[in-house]
């Protein structure tokens, strides 16, 4: 074969090359633009194999699939908070029906049992969807760690959340007994039963909460409670400041200015129109005629 | 008189046996050689590639936890790239030699049988043991990136590189007994079957304790001692934790692991010894 052919037939195969690769991303264009929406039922269908099975399965690499069941997680949760309607607030998990949380919590903590950071994602997130549930794998957790002090922890948030401050004061009493666990594990055990339902020991519960959180969901979620409460403090001093106002002249303010000298004079931060200004600087609204105010619709800070 | 010829015997014996050193050595060196020729370690270029990608992409997706999905990630991609290689490297060793018919050179010259499959089977492993290293350092070199810095994991998941390396060097040993009689496929589904059965070792040892008939006892019992034990060598998932395996624990699944690959070169030396290669 002479050289003038072999070029000509190297030149036609990368011609075929080039031009077949363009042929074949237009066809996945045209086949992705006609492929039919996933069935909603099928996303959420249960998973086939339960985690016991997996992990009988796993051949050794049960670590590496534990980390896979936890991105899963983090995907499905993240998937379906980007998936709501432009302008809708998630305040509350348990809003987004999370169907296929809890066995992919309990399958990467099967595989995983030492794997902390789903059971402090199954603390936080788990008991707006099922506080059963949520409760069983903290104690699966702890049968499996039971020196990890940071699962009594989990497990005494979740029963202050629900209000059951004696399951809570047990809870961080035996967490705090390990070795390693730090003080507030003991103060916090004190404070269950006087004060469980304060605002102070929501404080320090967030606030380590979010100290501890590795994930960013987690994090944020304690970020948000914390500068909720800080709004609760807030409304409550506005309250008391507007309720001043009304006894005084008679009626409620019209507008921030008439009670931005006040404002001032209590060292309450405002802004141009002498609004005070909520926790993540978003302004208050005033509630006309009622002496009562409400967060801004763009605020940070979870409503309930 | 009787003393000269004393050290002449015990010289001709030592010669005698650091030629069969150096013979087993020259074995492994060239079965070394051929696995490098045959572009075996290229594998390594994909396990970087698996690391750097990991090490970019895996901090977004895992929610602050990285490191131990990268330790994960590299220790299983070592184990999982070193049987590929053990399978079907070493189910190839004596196989390509009768194949191609160097074999009748090899042993035209004074090589024993045994010595073949010991050279061959410590070429492979130092074929291995060199792919186990780059990677384990990789891993290393990884974590050093993610964690910005010293971490501890650096040097804690070196215990575990070792456990999967004798892991390797097991399987290695199953595939040179199967390939000592039978093809190159067959070979690599049994000693895949093997790998796969000697994670289920548990599993033996309760059915054979749970089932009701003596005989199904017995065979599962048997599978049980005779197939390795690869389960006790998984410390993959303890390392992503940062433990570091006790001695106590570690010295006897070594001797273990030593016993199971001198019966299996025993055997595999034994079976190789009785074929007839006219």
């Amino acid at each position: 074969m002479s050289q003038a052919n072999r070029t000509n037939g190297n030149a036609s195969l990368l011609l075929t090359v080039f031009l077949g690769l363009a042929a074949v991303v237009g066809m996945s264009r045209w086949l992705d633009s006609r492929r039919p929406a996933v069935d909603a039922s099928i996303e959420e269908e249960t998973l086939y194999l339960n985690a016991t099975t997996v992990k009988r399965l796993s051949l050794g690499f049960n670590g590496l699939a534990a980390d896979l069941y936890w991105m899963r997680t983090l995907q499905y949760v993240g998937n379906k908070i980007l998936d709501l309607p432009p302008g809708v607030r998630v305040d509350n998990l348990g809003q987004l029906d999370l169907k296929l949380l809890v066995p992919l919590l309990d399958s990467a903590t099967t595989l995983d049992p030492q794997f902390m950071a789903p059971y402090q994602y199954a603390a936080a997130v788990l008991p707006e969807i099922d506080v059963r549930e949520a409760i069983r794998i903290i104690n699966k957790g702890i049968n499996a760690n039971p020196s990890s002090w940071r699962l009594y922890h989990n497990l005494g948030y979740i029963y202050w959340q629900q209000e059951d401050f004696t399951a809570a004061r047990e809870a961080y009493g035996q967490g705090a007994a390990l070795p390693g666990a730090p003080a507030w594990m003991t103060a916090m055990k004190a404070r269950m039963l006087n004060e469980g339902g304060s605002r102070n020991t929501a404080r320090e519960i967030f606030a380590r909460m979010h100290e501890e959180a590795a994930d960013d969901l987690v994090k944020n979620m304690a970020r948000a409670r914390l500068l909720q409460l800080d709004y609760f403090d807030q409304r409550d001093a506005l309250r008391r400041l507007l309720a001043g106002y009304q006894s005084k002249i008679g009626r409620c303010p019209e507008s921030w200015r008439e009670v931005g000298g006040v404002l001032q004079a209590a060292k309450v931060r405002i802004d141009s129109s002498a609004a005070p200004l909520d926790p993540t600087g978003k302004p208050y609204v005033l509630l006309k005629g009622k002496c009562d105010i409400e967060l801004d619709p763009k605020s940070g800070v979870p409503a309930k | 008189m009787e003393k000269a010829e004393a050290t002449k015997l015990t010289h001709h014996f030592e010669s005698f046996r650091m030629g069969k050193v150096w013979r087993v050595l020259a074995i492994a060196r060239n079965a070394f050689r051929e696995a490098v020729r045959d572009r075996v370690l290229y594998n390594l270029v994909i396990f970087v590639l698996l690391l750097i990608g990991g090490a970019i992409f895996i901090g977004e997706l895992s929610g602050g936890q990285e490191r131990k999905i990268i330790v994960d990630l590299g220790l299983s991609a070592m184990l999982l790239f070193g049987v590929f290689i053990a399978i079907f490297v070493g189910v190839g060793l004596v196989y390509k030699e009768i194949e191609r018919r160097t074999i009748y050179a090899i042993f035209a010259k004074p090589v024993g049988r045994g010595e073949f499959i010991v050279g061959k089977y410590l070429g492979l492993c130092l074929t291995l043991l060199v792919n186990v290293v780059i990677m384990g350092a990789g891993l290393s070199a990884a974590l050093f990136y993610i964690s910005g810095g010293w971490d501890p994991l650096v040097l804690r998941i070196w215990p575990a590189v070792l456990l999967i390396y004798v892991e390797l060097m097991i399987l290695t040993g199953v595939a040179l007994v199967f390939s000592s009689f039978s093809s190159p496929a067959l070979s690599a589904l049994l000693t895949l079957l093997v790998f796969i059965i000697g994670h289920f070792s548990a599993d033996l040892k309760s059915l054979a304790d749970s089932v009701g008939s003596t005989p199904a006892s017995l065979l599962f019992l048997s599978l049980y001692y005779l197939l390795p034990n690869l389960a006790n060598l998984s410390q993959i998932t303890p390392a992503a934790h940062g433990q570091i395996p006790a001695a106590a624990q570690v010295v006897p699944v070594l001797v273990y692991s030593s016993l199971y690959i001198v019966v299996i070169l025993a055997a595999a030396t034994l079976i190789f010894k009785q074929r007839n290669f006219k």
